[in-house]
């Protein structure tokens, strides 16, 4: 047996050897695998050992079906480059750059977390208006513990860092409540979404601040003053540019005023101020869990109208251009404001009972304010329905706690001739007849209400589990928003969240606004229609019809016939 | 996505806030197991959920010898029986397209379809279909247009028979990020050496398929790593509920449609 293995002596003495004989042979057929490749310096008998040697130790199944793969393999280990020649560099994982943000949420929190424990245990009684202070903060594990039981919901990795991410959002900024919005999907990078309620101080600071913003402006009263100075000096010159030729050269002939304009923009509808309508909550974005918090501007009403007429896609950056007809004024920041406005109007939902205006017990206050922008709040008698009435396809159950944006673009309607009628009342003859206030459904109307699309109703229900009805609980999906979903549990336990691309289901398909009909540049009378030319019969009868009356026959009988016709259409 | 991995896969899942539920991977694994032991198929795959107004419908894909042509569709509401989806037709296929009303939830009902293309009194204008042809060529057209899978997963034996490697080692973190490491799970449609040579390192077992990123238009496919680069997302524009996840250098990946069928013409005006 020892004969088999062949020592390198051996084979010296066979290349000098020429006797053919099988050791002989053998040996040859050895050099000859031994052979180095002129561009590796590898040779296949070396090869083939690391080969043989990797299968043995690794014991893999089914070798000889893979065998090129293991081959494959065995020579791409071979050239992974050794960075330690470089002196010892190390490479970082990639993971590195995500870690060291998360990193420092965390200690952040967990700082935090430990300074407050230590005020609890030494000034508890004292400490109540401090208790006040600390931001109320959404249970998102809690609550994804539940979305997860019906189908929905975050992954488990992802829901925690979230919620820490809320928790240093609560920590950093001056908020009252954070509540975990949902998450949009973009096209280079995602944004979760937190909601949130300013503290009072903050609230107050933004208000003084929006109002000082409200204040020069009046802002059309400055916009019609700007535009008459224009007009002025356009005037001036034309009479400059008038005067200047006659000194000069033969006059031109005197052009007609240039037609101004009759056209004036519909005043501007008022931007509801921070905390109300649907500027009620403050949003707060960020690409991923660590990421600074960054809080989105508020709304105006046109955002809200134009975002209503296109579709486009999120791409994750809130500083990149949002290009659509009619054009948007703003960046994606404010397209994605007013895209999270409409999907939170249309799809906060919450079993009947669930919310109550005022504090639950003082009922008589419903009728005291009007319409749009009243508070409520968790109502504390609400008990839970049953799964059958939250199951029941005619979704009387659940009811809307979003509320409903008017086609203004608020929530309130804003009377445009508010001001008209008060200021112009003598010439009210004049004026735009008085609108028809707009009106959407209440606060709390049931789902049952809502629109249908293309004979599906606009939510749809599911039971979490068909086995163990025990556990089970109700959850309800949007089908005018995909992606938006809610739950209930047969307990007090309900809430929604909306994760995907922040789009609206709208069959059969988008179409894009239509561009207005130009305007007609003139209007369409005698003076401007092509008709056929007097002939000289025509006007002998015209002259023999006019004669009666004693003043000389006209000599431009056509131009004048034009102008009493005129003349007799105004006075008709 | 493999049957028998759901437990370790549901955290990939990704697609407008839809998890598996612990019962619906449980019955699916038991009931799937059973249909590929009767139907002696070598691998069994969750396809994806199709919504539905009564009862959705759940879809699942056996595959024998060839991991393109050889597959077939299953389908139940209940999980106790699994029906044999039929070939997609091609009239089917038009129709589906045409189709704006959502699923029923039952497989029997017939569904009246109307061709506005045609003329009014031409006799073809209003066609019958079966809701389990549209719901066949609802999956096929679904299947033509985003199922994908990576680079290498998918490879062309000698003999033209096409397997789901067995030794597959995943994509390493700079092809992941390339849109043409993944590729169509269809007979290709590009001539076989457009697929072939736009590659420097092409390979014949593994370029015979399309790649992607010749889609129209180009973003029409929306590719996210997360996780730290270590998983790697396709998304698809046109098939809003189509995803397809894939564990940066591992085997593990797979795809999952969960929505009502609907494909978003929108997408030009998206971009």
């Amino acid at each position: 047996m020892s004969q088999t293995f062949i020592l390198e002596p051996d084979i010296i003495a066979a290349t000098e050897n020429v006797m053919p004989d099988l050791n002989n042979d053998l040996v040859l057929a050895k050099n000859f695998l031994k052979q180095q490749s002129a561009a590796t310096g590898d040779s296949l008998y070396d090869h083939l050992v690391d080969v043989v040697q990797k299968i043995l130790s690794q014991k893999p199944p089914d070798v000889v079906d893979n065998f090129e793969q293991y081959s494959w393999e065995v020579k791409q280990e071979k050239f992974r480059p050794n960075f330690d020649l470089l002196n010892d560099i190390y490479l970082s994982p990639p993971q590195l750059a995500t870690v060291s943000r998360m990193d420092e949420m965390f200690r952040l929190v967990a700082s935090k977390a430990t300074k407050l424990d230590d005020l609890g245990e030494e000034e508890q009684e004292l400490d109540l208006e401090e208790d006040n202070y600390k931001p109320k903060i959404q249970d998102l594990v809690d609550h994804n513990y539940y979305f997860r039981e019906g189908g929905y919901g975050l992954p488990t990795s992802e829901c925690y860092a979230i919620y820490i991410a809320m928790i240093m959002l609560g920590i950093k900024e001056s908020v009252a409540t954070v509540r975990f919005f949902g998450k949009i999907y973009g096209t280079k990078a995602n944004y979760y979404v937190a909601e949130t309620d300013l503290t009072i101080e903050e609230l107050d600071r933004r208000i003084r601040e929006f109002d000082l913003k409200d204040m020069p402006g009046e802002g059309e009263g400055e916009g019609e003053e700007m535009k008459p100075p224009i007009e002025e000096q356009a005037e001036v010159l034309g009479e400059g540019e008038g005067r200047e030729p006659v000194s000069k050269e033969p006059v031109p002939p005197k052009l007609p005023p240039e037609p101004v304009s009759t056209w004036t923009p519909p005043p501007p509808i008022p931007v509801e101020r921070p905390g109300q309508g649907v500027n009620k909550k403050v949003y707060w974005v960020c690409n991923r869990p660590g990421d600074q918090w960054i809080c989105l501007p508020d709304l105006t009403p046109n955002h809200i109208k134009v975002a209503r007429l296109c579709v486009r896609c999120m791409t994750g950056d809130l500083e990149s251009e949002v290009i659509t007809f009619p054009p948007f004024e703003g960046t994606e920041r404010h397209f994605l404001r007013a895209q999270i406005a409409r999907i939170a109007a249309a799809t906060s939902i919450s079993p009947q009972g669930f919310f109550t205006f005022g504090s639950g017990e003082e009922e008589e206050d419903i009728d005291m304010e009007e319409g749009g922008d009243m508070q409520f709040n968790l109502n504390p008698f609400y008990q839970g329905h049953t799964l059958k009435d939250l199951l029941d396809s005619n979704l009387t159950y659940w009811v809307h706690h979003g509320r409903h944006i008017l086609k203004q673009g608020r929530t309130i309607w804003w009377n445009p001739n508010a001001d008209m009628e008060e200021g112009l009342e003598e010439e009210d003859d004049e004026g735009i007849p008085p609108m028809e206030p707009e009106t959407g459904p209440n606060l709390f109307t049931p789902l049952s209400e809502d629109a249908r699309i293309e004979g599906l109703s606009a939510w749809t229900t599911r039971v979490s589990s068909l086995m163990c009805s025990d556990r089970a609980l109700a959850t309800i999906r949007s089908n005018l928003w995909p992606g938006a979903v809610a739950y209930a549990t047969n307990g007090k336990k309900s809430e929604c969240m909306y994760v995907g691309w922040g789009l609206k289901f709208q069959p059969p398909n988008f179409s894009p606004l239509q561009l207005p009909i130009p305007q007609n540049e003139y209007v369409i009378g005698p003076e401007v229609m092509e008709m056929a030319d007097p002939t000289f019969a025509d006007e002998e009868a015209f002259r023999i019809a006019h004669l009666p009356p004693p003043p000389p026959p006209d000599i431009l009988g056509e131009g004048e016939g034009y102008g009493e016709e005129a003349e007799e259409d105004e006075d008709d | 996505m493999n049957v028998h991995k759901l437990w370790e896969y549901q955290e990939y899942i990704n697609v407008n806030g839809v998890m598996m539920t612990s019962e619906l991977i449980s019955v699916l694994q038991n009931s799937l197991t059973l249909l590929q032991v009767e139907n002696h198929f070598t691998h069994i795959q969750y396809w994806g959920q199709m919504y539905a107004v009564d009862t959705d419908y759940h879809i699942a894909v056996g595959i024998n010898n060839d991991a393109i042509l050889d597959r077939k569709y299953f389908y139940t509401t209940d999980f106790k029986f699994w029906g044999l989806l039929p070939r997609a037709k091609k009239k089917y296929k038009q129709l589906s397209f045409l189709t704006t009303f959502p699923f029923r939830g039952d497989p029997s009902l017939k569904i009246k379809v109307l061709d506005e293309a045609l003329d009014e009194t031409h006799p073809e204008r209003c066609k019958i279909m079966k809701e389990e042809s549209r719901l066949a060529a609802t999956i096929s057209n679904i299947c033509d247009e985003a199922e994908v899978c990576a680079r290498g997963q998918l490879i062309k034996q000698p003999s033209g028979n096409v397997i789901i490697n067995p030794n597959y080692y995943g994509l390493n973190g700079s092809e992941a990020k390339l849109l043409k490491s993944y590729l169509h799970i269809r007979p290709a449609q590009h001539r076989w050496n457009t697929n072939l040579l736009t590659r420097q390192d092409y390979n014949y077992s593994m370029d015979f398929l399309d790649s992607i990123d010749q889609d129209i238009p180009s973003g029409c496919w929306n590719l996210t790593l997360e996780q730290n680069g270590s998983v790697a997302y396709v998304k698809s524009l046109y098939w809003p509920g189509m995803m397809y996840f894939h564990k940066v250098r591992t085997p593990d990946a797979g795809f999952l449609y969960v929505g009502n069928g609907r494909k978003n013409l929108d997408v030009p005006f998206l971009l």
